[in-house]
């Protein structure tokens, strides 16, 4: 349980914890699902992978089972639909929902009605535009936070649909070294300019939020030199950033990369892609409401 | 009707009667506050200030946490109240990482008890069954909504009547709090925030709180 002191209550900065600590850790992971399912499901619908498609609906069924066991009352799940004028949680909700229904559509058309191009072309797009909007809400939900500055940032729905398209694009490369695929290097080149992106993106979020407000710079300074420190250099910058792009650089010069290097890099993106979530979450703080001095 | 509060910074005295008298009102469960004194210093020796804020749910005029709850539970009445709706929370959490005044609480443990291991006392016997709070919903001030509704109802002026005024207001030893309808402008409360020059804390957070301080 949060313990809140009356007496020393919101006279510092406080962290947020209800999405981060206990069951806020089920959020994290959803939306880092979230991300990664619908990053997957727009690479695999591009490379026509059906396998892909496949697994980017399991992680969004993981990612509505983690929503579930962040919910204290997950039998009226329901009614998390009703306000989607206001709510990034609503709007969610009812894209995950419409997503996975057009997801089992075009997989069952590619499955058994291959022939019906037009069919599976209008189910498909219908799918990617709600992989997208599933993949890129998770951000909104957060950056509409206005009383967490770090969050409240046009950036940072930017920086989770990325991260989520890179851990997609990780996922379906190891399923294409799995297939032996004769697209890899194709892959492996859109993964190169993703992780230069992401790469870029997490830098311009960082530098941005030190201007924004002293409650996001104090932010920014407990990732990057205080608390937060490992998790977001050996989590996002180790993982996320540095061991993907060594491994990028290297397949790209030498051609014939074996796949346990590969892997190395898929496995090394995920985790990168999770503790990128984790980080911004753990980030947030509230300003003091006394002055702090 | 939009009711609201005014705080007399220099009148509270950090007796905390405010902070107990509701939990008496609404038999809160351990752990749980709807109503906060917040204490701190300002300034260096020898110029140091003591700094006393009595703070709660603001009952914001445009609140963030009914914005962002995708149940409808947290909803805001007509008189400007804004309260949740135990039935419908799925306790996703949101409005509580959204207020940015912190004024939400998750009520998680329903079997807490003030003296763990021993029988409840007669006052938590008696909250459970007049004001059973369910577990898993998030919790709040909600301005003695049942006082002023029930006062109202039987002819009593909220603010002037104690019968229809928040517990809080009416505890106070010092008469720091003054309530009433911000929309009525005769009221007494109006008066107060105008020629003592009440703001509301933190307006930069840009929710239009109903509470008014005075310096
Ligand atoms: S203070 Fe917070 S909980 Fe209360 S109405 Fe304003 S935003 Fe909502
Ligand atoms: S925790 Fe309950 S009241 Fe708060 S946003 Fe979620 S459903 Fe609404």
């Amino acid at each position: 349980m949060i313990q809140r002191k009356p007496y020393d209550f919101m006279v510092k900065y406080q962290q947020q914890k209800d999405w981060v600590d206990g069951r806020g850790n089920f959020i994290a992971f959803a939306f880092f699902l979230g991300g990664i399912a619908g990053g997957l499901f727009l690479a695999s619908a591009y490379f026509d992978n059906l396998l892909g498609i496949f697994i980017a609906f399991l992680l969004t069924g993981l990612m509505g089972a983690s929503y579930m066991l962040h919910l204290t009352h997950p039998m009226r799940f329901w009614r998390m639909v009703v306000k989607p004028g206001t709510s990034w949680i609503s709007r969610g909700f009812t894209f995950i929902m419409l997503f996975g229904l057009f997801t089992v559509i075009t997989m069952i058309l590619m499955q058994w009605a291959p022939d019906a191009t037009t069919a599976i072309t209008t189910f498909k797009v219908l799918a990617g535009i709600f992989a997208f909007a599933q993949s890129i809400y998770t951000g909104f939900a957060v950056s509409y936070v206005s009383a967490i500055k770090v969050w409240n940032s046009a950036i940072v729905p930017i920086l989770f649909v990325t991260c989520g398209l890179s851990g997609g694009l990780a996922i379906l490369l190891a399923i294409m070294v799995g297939q032996g695929s004769a697209q890899i290097a194709t892959l492996e080149n859109i993964i190169r300019v993703v992780l230069i992106a992401f790469a870029i993106i997490v830098a311009v979020y960082l530098w941005n939020a030190t201007y924004s407000s002293t409650a996001a710079k104090d932010a920014v300074i407990r990732l990057i030199g205080g608390v937060l420190a490992p998790l977001f250099w050996i989590g996002v910058f180790l993982f996320g950033i540095a061991i993907p792009v060594v491994i990028s650089v290297i397949t790209y010069w030498v051609h014939d990369a074996s796949s346990a290097l590969l892997i190395t890099a898929v496995v090394s993106e995920i985790i990168g892609g999770l503790a990128l979530r984790f980080a911004v979450l753990k980030a947030g703080v509230y300003e003091p409401l006394l002055p702090s001095d | 009707m939009r009711w609201g509060m005014a705080i007399e910074l220099k009148r509270c005295v950090g007796c905390y009667e405010c902070v107990l008298a509701c939990k008496a009102e609404h038999f809160l469960p351990p752990e749980i506050f709807w109503n906060r004194v917040l204490i701190g210093e300002s300034g260096k020796y020898p110029n140091v200030t003591k700094l006393i804020y009595n703070v709660r749910c603001n009952q914001c005029d445009d609140p963030a946490c009914v914005k962002v709850c995708p149940t409808g539970a947290t909803q805001q009445r007509e008189d400007g109240i804004v309260w949740v709706d135990e039935d419908k929370c799925v306790g996703c959490r949101y409005c509580m990482v959204a207020c940015p005044y912190q004024a939400r609480q998750m009520y998680e443990d329903g079997n807490a008890q003030y003296f763990p291991g021993q029988e409840l006392t007669e006052h938590e016997k008696i909250g459970k069954e007049l004001y059973p709070h369910k577990p898993g919903v998030v919790t709040k001030c909600v301005f003695c909504k049942e006082r002023i509704d029930a006062g109202l109802e039987a002819g009593l002026t909220p603010g002037v009547d104690r019968e229809a005024t928040p517990a809080c207001v009416i505890s106070c030893p010092t008469k720091a709090i003054h309530f009433g309808d911000l929309d009525e402008p005769n009221s007494d409360i109006n008066r107060v925030i105008k020629e003592k020059h009440g703001h509301p804390f933190h307006p930069e957070f840009d929710t239009k709180p109903s509470i008014y301080y005075i310096d």
